[in-house]
C-alpha cells in the first residue's frame, strides 16, 4: 500500500518534471507594461538620489580644493626666521623707548638702542608699546615693515610700524586684519520644516506573498515638524527634533458598498480581509461590503456566489481603498557645511526613528471619507536612513530660509506578511524657516 | 546564447531585450507549473502573469545562491498559493476521516503509456484543495505541518486531503492506462 502511494507520487513528480507548455502570447503583452511602469518609478527615485549625492559630492570636492592654509597663522617667510626674530609670535607687548625722530629708522629701533635708553622720565624719549617680535636683533637689516606683515598684506602700500601696532597708545588706526572684533556665535538653531513626500514600496522576498501588487499606487504624502540643532564646530552640527509623517497608499479596483450590516448575521471581528503590499486590511465597519474587481485580494465568507450587493441594492461607494499611516519621527542627523556664503550649502545625513501612531483605511463616498478599518501586519517601529542637501539663505542674524531635498531609505520592513519584506524609499523637498539663538 | 547572469543584469538595467529573453526561456516550464496548480486556463495565465511580474520586481533580491529556475519556480508556486488562499481561506475545509482507497491492481502498475500531458490533465481534474495539498506534498516535498500553515488547515486535514487526492488520482490513472491498453490490444 505504501509503495503504491509512493508510486503515484513518483509517477506525477517524475512525469511532470521538466514538462513544458507554451503560454498564450498575450501573457507577455500584459507583463511588459506592468514592469515598465514600476521601472519608471524606480528610475525616478534613483535619479533623485543620484542627483542629491552628486551635488553634495561636487560641492564637497569644490570646497576642499579651494581650502588654503591659513595665511594669518603663517609668517611671510619660512626660512631663517628664528635667526632674525626673538619670537615668531608676539606674546606680551614690550615697552620700548624709541629714539627721537631724527635718530630712528622708520617704525623700530634696535635692541641695543633700547637697552641703552634712559629711564622713562627722559623728556626726549617717546614711549610706545611695540610687540617684541617687531624688534629686530642687532646687525640685522630692518625688514619689519615687510616681513612682519601677514602674507596677504605684502604688496599693499608700506606703513610705519606704529601704524601696525595695535597696542600703540593713542593710535586711532587699528588694522582690522590684525585683530578682528569677536562676534557672538549662536550655537543653537530651531527649525520648522515640512515637505510633500513621494514614497515607493518595492517588495522583496520569496515567501507566501512575494511582493508585487500592480494594482496599488503610492499617494502623495507629507512630513513636517520642528527640529533643534546644535553647532558642534564651525562646519558641523547635530540635529534632532519631532516630525509627523503621513504616508498614503491607494488600493485600486476594490469595490466598496455601504449598508451591509443588515445582511450580516455572523459573529467575528471582521467580515472582509484585503491583501495589500502594506499588510492585510481588516474591516472594522460592519456596514461596509468589499469585492475585488480584478483578482482574489478580498477574502470573505460573503463572496459574490453567496451575496450579491447589486441585487441587495447596496449603495456603491468607491472603486478604491485608501490606506493612511501616520508616524512620529525622531531624526538624528549630522549637518556638514560645505559652503558658507549668503546661501549656505550643507550635506545632511543620519537616521530617523519612526513610531506608528495612526493606521486607518477609508473609501470615499463623494467628498466624504467612509471608514473601512485598518491594516494589520505593520511594523510599529521603523528606522530610516536619510541623505540630503540643505540650502540655507540667511535673512538676518537670527532667521534663515531652508530648502532641503532629502532621500530616505527604510532599513527595516514596512510590514511583515509571511516572508515578504517591503522597504520603502521616499523623496521629498523640505522647506521652512530656522531661528538661531 | 547569453549567460543567465548577463540576462539578469540586463533585466535589472531595464533592457527590454533581456526581459523578453528571460521570459521566452522560462515561460513554457513555468506555465506548466501554473497549469498544474490551477483548474482552468484563465487562472493559469493569471498565475504566470502575476508570477513573472513578481520575478522581474524581485530580481534585484536574487543573490545568485541556488538555482535561478528553482527561485522562479517558488515564486510561481507562491503566486498560486496566494490565489488559492484568496478563494478558500475563510471557507472551512472538510475533514475526511476515512478514505476508502482503491485496491491495488498489479496489472495497472505499468504507467509507461501515460504522457506528461495526461498526468497534467488528471491532476487538474482534482478539486482545488486536494490538488493544492497533493502538489505541495508529492511534487514540492513540503511536510503536512508546513502545508497546514501555508493554506491554513490542520495537519489532519492536510493528510486527509492528500489521501483523498491519491485515491482519485489512482482511479483516474487506472482508467487512463486501462483505456490505452484496450486501445492498443483491441
Amino acid at each position: 500500500m505504501d509503495d503504491r502511494k509512493a508510486n503515484i507520487d513518483l509517477l506525477f513528480r517524475n512525469g511532470l518534471k521538466d514538462f513544458e507548455v507554451l503560454p498564450p502570447p498575450e501573457v507577455w503583452n500584459n507583463i511588459l507594461p506592468a514592469i515598465r511602469k514600476k521601472q519608471r518609478y524606480v528610475a525616478l527615485l534613483r535619479t533623485a538620489a543620484m542627483v542629491t549625492l552628486l551635488v553634495s559630492t561636487t560641492f564637497l570636492a569644490y570646497r576642499l580644493s579651494r581650502q588654503n592654509p591659513s595665511s594669518f597663522n603663517e609668517p611671510a617667510i619660512s626660512y631663517g626666521q628664528d635667526q632674525i626674530f626673538d619670537r615668531a609670535i608676539p606674546a606680551e607687548p614690550t615697552l620700548v623707548r624709541t629714539m627721537p625722530s631724527d635718530d630712528r629708522q622708520t617704525g623700530s629701533v634696535s635692541g641695543q638702542q633700547a637697552d641703552r635708553l634712559p629711564g622713562p622720565d627722559a623728556e626726549s624719549v617717546e614711549e610706545q608699546f611695540v610687540p617684541a617680535a617687531f624688534v629686530a636683533r642687532p646687525g640685522t637689516p630692518d625688514i619689519s615693515n615687510s616681513l612682519m606683515k601677514p602674507s596677504s598684506l605684502i604688496g599693499r602700500p608700506s606703513r610705519p610700524a606704529a601704524e601696525f601696532n595695535p597696542y600703540a597708545g593713542n593710535n586711532p588706526v587699528i588694522d582690522p586684519l590684525v585683530e578682528e572684533p569677536v562676534k557672538k556665535d549662536n550655537k543653537w538653531r530651531l527649525t520648522a520644516m515640512d515637505s510633500p513626500m513621494y514614497y515607493l514600496r518595492p517588495g522583496s522576498g520569496q515567501g507566501d506573498f512575494p511582493g508585487s501588487f500592480p494594482l496599488e499606487q503610492p499617494r502623495m504624502s507629507y512630513s513636517g515638524g520642528v527640529g533643534v540643532s546644535y553647532k558642534i564646530s564651525k562646519k558641523l552640527s547635530i540635529q534632532s527634533g519631532l516630525y509627523y509623517a503621513s504616508i498614503g497608499n491607494e488600493v485600486d479596483n476594490i469595490k466598496s458598498f455601504s449598508g451591509f450590516s443588515k445582511f450580516d448575521y455572523t459573529k467575528g471581528d471582521h467580515n472582509f480581509e484585503v491583501h495589500t503590499s502594506s499588510g492585510i486590511i481588516l474591516t472594522k465597519n460592519p456596514d461596509v461590503y468589499l469585492s475585488d474587481n480584478m483578482g482574489d485580494r478580498v477574502v470573505t465568507m460573503y463572496g459574490r456566489d453567496v451575496f450579491d450587493p447589486v441585487k441587495a441594492n447596496l449603495p456603491s461607494l468607491d472603486n478604491s481603498l485608501y490606506q493612511n499611516f501616520g508616524y512620529i519621527e525622531m531624526p538624528v542627523l549630522l549637518r556638514y557645511k560645505l559652503i558658507d556664503r549668503a546661501v549656505d550649502f550643507n550635506l545632511i545625513g543620519g537616521m530617523s526613528y519612526n513610531l506608528l501612531v495612526n493606521n486607518t483605511v477609508h473609501a470615499m463616498a463623494g467628498n466624504n471619507r467612509y471608514d473601512v478599518g485598518k491594516t494589520a501586519g505593520l511594523n510599529n517601529f521603523l528606522v530610516s536612513s536619510s541623505l540630503g542637501m540643505g540650502m540655507e539663505y540667511t535673512l538676518n542674524d537670527k532667521i534663515s530660509l531652508n530648502l532641503e531635498p532629502t532621500f530616505r531609505y527604510y532599513l527595516n520592513p514596512f510590514s511583515n506578511i509571511g516572508s515578504i519584506t517591503v522597504n520603502p524609499y521616499s523623496f521629498g523637498i523640505f522647506s521652512g524657516l530656522s531661528y538661531r539663538f | 546564447m547569453p549567460d543567465i547572469k548577463n540576462i539578469i543584469k540586463g533585466c535589472l538595467a531595464g533592457n527590454r531585450r533581456d526581459q523578453e529573453l528571460l521570459y521566452r526561456r522560462h515561460a513554457a516550464r513555468l506555465y506548466a507549473v501554473s497549469l498544474q496548480y490551477s483548474g482552468n486556463d484563465d487562472e493559469a495565465r493569471d498565475i504566470l502573469q502575476e508570477g513573472f511580474i513578481k520575478i522581474f520586481d524581485n530580481l534585484v533580491h536574487y543573490k545568485n545562491e541556488g538555482s535561478f529556475e528553482g527561485w522562479m519556480h517558488r515564486i510561481i508556486v507562491n503566486t498560486a498559493l496566494e490565489k488559492f488562499r484568496g478563494k478558500h481561506n475563510l471557507f472551512r475545509v472538510d475533514n475526511i476521516d476515512q478514505i476508502q482507497e482503491p485496491d491495488a491492481d498489479p496489472d495497472n502498475d505499468d504507467y509507461s503509456g501515460l504522457e506528461a500531458s495526461d498526468l497534467l490533465d488528471i491532476i487538474r481534474e482534482l478539486p482545488p484543495k486536494y490538488r493544492m495539498v497533493f502538489n505541495l506534498y508529492a511534487i514540492e516535498g513540503y511536510s503536512h505541518k508546513e502545508i497546514s500553515r501555508m493554506i491554513n488547515i490542520s495537519e489532519g486535514t492536510s493528510k486527509s486531503n492528500l489521501s483523498r487526492a491519491r485515491a482519485i488520482l489512482q482511479k483516474k490513472v487506472n482508467l487512463y492506462t486501462g483505456i490505452r491498453k484496450s486501445a492498443v490490444n483491441g
